[in-house]
């Protein structure tokens, strides 16, 4: 029963997701309640696993997912995640509580409140995520979703915040993912648990330094680590509710959960805990010194954020049992008085207009109950008894103390780690000094109950759990338990009594509060200081250099003269033929002399005329007619060759062709424009270079006698397995009708293009006035060409026809019907509109290929049956359905052509 | 060899015209080369055997049967691309007044 009760759990918060619109539709903002409510059902299902957690067990649900890649969809609920699922869902329903009056009364939230909602679920998924290929695809979830919300419908700023912020972690994603899919050919399974189960597999491997690298960019760019820590203050230009719950107490947090999950990996051996553990350090005092300079709230608690996540992730990569249960505190405490100063300081900036520090004064004599959140919160931060944030801190200064490693290492680390905290100290105090001392300024209120709850919720349990922090003890030791694989003996307490640690906490108070009480002269020291790059500066150069040199790369493609970019390809194209020909002409046979007719001798002068003739005619009636007898001789080439279906497909496409070509013609002046003379000499050397190439490689290529393996197979099997004795249809409806569907799909997207193309376009001007001739005509042949399209659609399996042939004496039927009256009458003839056609045949050849999966067999396998007809027999392929599902398309296409390029009248 | 000059002279024919301007000459530029291509892929089947691929119809040695379903697909195909382009002037000669792009750089 546990396991399905994870399962419910995403899956409730999943149904959330869905259900947001049609909440925000009916409620407006209050959606919130209802959404905080299913997060809350959502925390309760998992209560049941969560006993089993407590007492040392692992929940898992594997699923059937990806077989063909051995990957399945396995979620697991142990200590580490269990934490986290508890902040993800009991944050996010403050989060959504809050949300509720934070947002504006009169506009419409359909698309915040699912996006808040899906990237709940994507950051839930993530920290029970049994498999690595599960972890990756929710760790992207979360992070598409935070640019989503970023980006907003905000303008230009926010767009440019949110690309920074998702370019930064999506290159990070894409360094995880390979990391990931590194690690999992390297272990030979995915799951996680039999990975770090034996993490001697994948730490003891020749690859090991490239795969932890490479999760350890996704981890560092995810959790805003220096020097990739710049696109966490960008991302404040979110609302706040987000910035609350993705950029403070939940998505930024999945690095540091990735790095605590691979803890055995990392404590394998290596330099690995100590690159984490400073780089961690190093972003927390950063972090911290760059958020003293701050005067914006929400500027500062970015920056107090990226502080904190250095400071978690050093815990995480220190790894002991001890200093990952103290990480467990911190996140908690981190999550508790963060979430309260973001959601403060929406409301200070909703009601008093400001978020600048230097005016929030005396804020205790207008918003006494917001000032005491306020101050609840920032005490928690900066560290001070009995509040979590104190007890989390002195627990991790012991950890940092016996920090395992060389001698140097353990004493560095906790003095890096209480200099970042006494920095902590001070801003804290500022905030907290802020809100209460001072002459007030301005005529401020508090806000409404409903609106200062939630904040009021979080700052109040963080002093609970400080007071009561031997509650946290089962949770933090069972997440600690992740570093051996049992349970930790955790011993989380407001007093140990004098210890190392507790002496570490008070020189941290004392010299934070020198901090804070010296701060105008901090304030001028710190003036001067900048880093020597901004990262987002040095990032956005980057960025704007990559989009330059792909401009510049695809300038001479993109040229408005088509000329310019088609000689390019023609030019490739002639360099990769004569390349081919110098590789490969040693191992080609000498060409078979022989085997020519004088027919095709003849038909080969002739179109050396023709083509010439249709390169060179000035007037466009004489290029087409010139075309057309080109086409016409095609046709009699492929005769000679053998192919009767080609022949006629050409001599049908041909005429078409030149139909349309004459109603576009109708629009354009008589004869081409002239070109230049140096331009007609380039291009006639570039025709020459292109033709002799075709031709040497022509002659070189084509001259073997043997049949192709494929092509004998196919003669052979065509009449007895497909039940066909034309070949080629066989080829086309059966063995490969795969091939044929993308084909007729491309044909499918080229036509509604077509009809996007000229849909802009007036057709006022009428059709030539028809004949009585060719009205007559029209009249007389239509019936029989019809009877003929469908005499050649049936017999294609068995002789020259099929869909293709068929649609286009349809075609012709339609030019025959357009000549007589326009459009007009081909819509008398064919009432239905082309797209239905083409969305017809298109489904019906998609269908016919499901139709071969329900029954047993292959997606697009057919089947043939005999009918018994009186004394004759004969057989009846199920493939000729897909050849009317082709003959819809073209057809569609077709008549798509003549609506676009005719007149409405006749 | 009489296969070589066939593809050679439409495959140059094509280049010139889809060097010229005004999309309509591109137009049928592409359709020379369609047609070098699909005569080119035609041949490649071998053209000493010549019988007709349907079975009991040939008197000789039937044609391989592969490279003409390839063909003729590509035919249908080229016809869709050849109505794009001319769709393509057909919007030029709205917006123009011509089916020449290079007015406008």
């Amino acid at each position: 029963m546990s396991p399905e009760l994870v399962g419910l759990s995403l899956l409730l918060l999943s149904g959330a997701a869905l259900l947001a619109p049609l909440l925000a539709h009916a409620l407006g903002r209050d959606a919130g309640y209802p959404l905080a409510a299913l997060f809350a059902a959502a925390l309760a299902v998992l209560a049941v696993p969560a006993t089993a957690v407590l007492d040392g067990e692992r929940v898992v649900l594997s699923l059937q997912w990806a077989p063909g890649l051995d990957v399945r969809f396995i979620l697991a609920l142990d200590g580490l995640s269990l934490l986290f699922a508890i902040l993800v869902l009991a944050i996010g329903a403050v989060v959504m509580l809050y949300s509720a009056r934070y947002l504006s009364p009169d506009a419409r939230h359909a698309r915040f409140y699912t996006l808040l909602t899906l990237f709940a679920a994507s950051m839930l998924g993530l920290v029970l995520a049994g498999d690595v290929m599960v972890l990756f695809v929710f760790w992207e979830l979360t992070s598409v979703t935070s640019f989503l919300l970023i980006g907003g419908r905000g303008g230009g700023e926010a767009r440019s915040a949110a690309m920074r912020a998702f370019l930064v972690t999506g290159l990070g994603g894409l360094a995880l993912f390979a990391g990931l899919v590194l690690m999992s050919i390297t272990a030979g399974t995915g799951d996680m648990s039999r990975i770090l189960a034996d993490p001697g597999v994948v730490a003891g491997s020749s690859l090991a330094p490239l795969i932890l690298a490479l999760v350890l960019a996704g981890a560092f760019t995810k959790s805003a680590q220096f020097p990739f820590h710049f696109w966490l203050p960008g991302a404040m230009v979110a609302p706040t509710p987000v910035s609350t719950y993705l950029h403070a107490a939940t998505m930024v947090k999945a690095g540091v959960y990735l790095v605590a999950r691979m803890t055995p990996l990392f404590a394998y051996g290596g330099p690995w805990r100590t690159i984490i553990v400073l780089v961690g350090l190093v972003t927390a005092i950063v972090g911290a010194s760059l958020a003293l300079k701050q005067y914006d709230l929400k500027a500062l608690l970015a920056y107090s954020t990226v502080s904190q996540l250095g400071f978690l992730m050093a815990l995480a990569g220190v790894g002991t049992s001890a200093a990952l249960a103290a990480m467990a505190a911190h996140v908690l405490a981190h999550a508790l008085y963060k979430a309260t100063l973001f959601m403060v300081v929406g409301i200070i900036d909703r009601e008093a207009g400001s978020r600048d520090i230097r005016q929030l004064t005396g804020l205790r004599k207008a918003m006494p109950l917001t000032a005491a959140a306020t101050g609840l919160a920032a005490l928690s931060m900066a560290g001070f008894p009995p509040f979590l944030g104190f007890v989390s801190k002195e627990e991790a200064f012991a950890a940092f103390l016996a920090a395992p490693g060389p001698g140097w290492f353990a004493p560095t680390a906790a003095a890096m780690a209480a200099a970042s905290a006494s920095l902590t100290f001070a801003y804290g105090a500022r905030i907290f000094d802020g809100a209460f001392e001072g002459p007030l300024t301005q005529e401020l209120f508090d806000p409404r109950r409903s609106f200062l709850l939630p904040a009021a919720l979080t700052a109040l349990t963080g002093l609970a759990l400080g007071i009561g922090v031997g509650w946290l003890n089962p949770v933090a030791g069972v997440a600690a338990g992740v570093a051996t694989g049992a349970p930790a003996e955790v011993d989380l307490a407001l007093w140990h009594g004098f210890t190392p640690a507790l002496a570490l906490a008070t020189a941290m108070v004392t010299l934070g509060f020198v901090l804070f009480r010296f701060r105008q002269r901090v304030d001028r020291a710190l003036e001067p200081v900048h880093l020597p790059a901004s990262g987002a500066r040095l990032f956005d150069r980057v960025y704007d250099a990559t989009l330059a040199a792909g401009r510049a790369s695809a300038a001479p493609f993109t040229s408005g003269v088509p000329a310019a970019h088609l000689g390019w390809v023609l030019a490739s194209l002639t360099a990769a033929g004569v390349a081919a020909w110098l590789v490969w002409s040693p191992q080609t046979p000498a060409p078979l002399t022989g085997g020519e007719t004088g027919a095709d001798q003849v038909v080969a002068a002739l179109l050396v005329l023709g083509a010439a003739g249709a390169a060179l005619a000035r007037s466009r009636t004489g290029a087409v007619a010139v075309l057309g007898i080109v086409g016409f001789l095609v046709a009699v080439v492929y005769v000679l060759l053998g192919g009767p279906d080609l022949a006629i497909t050409q001599l049908l496409v041909e005429t078409l062709t030149v139909a349309l070509v004459v109603l576009v013609f109708r629009r354009l002046p008589q004869a081409f424009r002239a070109v230049g003379r140096v331009r007609r000499s380039g291009a006639a050397a570039a025709a020459v270079m292109v033709g002799a190439v075709a031709a040497l490689g022509t002659y070189a290529l084509t001259g073997r006698r043997e049949i192709s393996e494929a092509g004998a197979y196919f003669l052979r099997a065509g009449p007895d397995e497909a039940g066909g004795r034309n070949v080629v249809n066989t080829i086309l409806v059966d063995f490969r009708a795969l091939d044929t569907l993308g084909e007729i799909t491309v044909l499918a997207v080229a036509a509604v293009g077509v009809m996007a193309l000229a849909a802009a376009v007036r057709r006022d001007d009428g059709a030539p006035d028809p004949s009585l001739m060719l009205r007559e005509a029209a009249r007389v042949l239509t019936p029989g060409m019809i009877l003929l399209a469908v005499y050649f659609l049936l017999r294609g399996h068995d002789a020259p026809g099929g869909g293709f042939i068929a649609a286009l004496i349809a075609g012709a039927t339609l030019v025959l019907q357009y000549l007589s009256g326009g459009v007009r009458r081909v819509r008398s003839l064919l009432p239905v509109p082309p797209a239905s056609l083409l969305g017809a045949g298109l489904l019906l050849a998609v269908g016919y290929g499901a139709a071969g999966l329900l029954a047993g067999g292959e997606f697009l396998q057919g089947a043939i049956w005999e009918v018994e007809l009186g004394p004759a027999s004969a057989k009846l392929a199920a493939s000729l359905a897909f050849d009317v599902g082709v003959f819809l398309v073209v057809l569609g296409a077709f008549a798509a052509y003549l609506h676009a390029f005719g007149s409405e009248d006749g | 060899m009489t296969a070589a000059v066939i593809v050679g002279i439409l495959a140059a024919a094509g280049t010139y015209l889809v060097l010229q301007r005004g999309l309509v000459r591109i137009a049928l530029g592409f359709v020379l080369l369609g047609h070098a291509a699909n005569v080119l892929l035609v041949v490649s089947g071998g053209i000493h055997r010549r019988g007709v691929p349907i079975e009991g119809a040939a008197a000789g040695p039937a044609a391989d049967p592969l490279p003409q379903a390839f063909t003729l697909t590509a035919i249908v195909i080229g016809f869709g691309m050849t109505a794009f382009l001319l769709a393509l002037a057909f919007r030029a000669s709205r917006d123009l007044g011509d089916d020449d792009l290079e007015d406008e750089s």
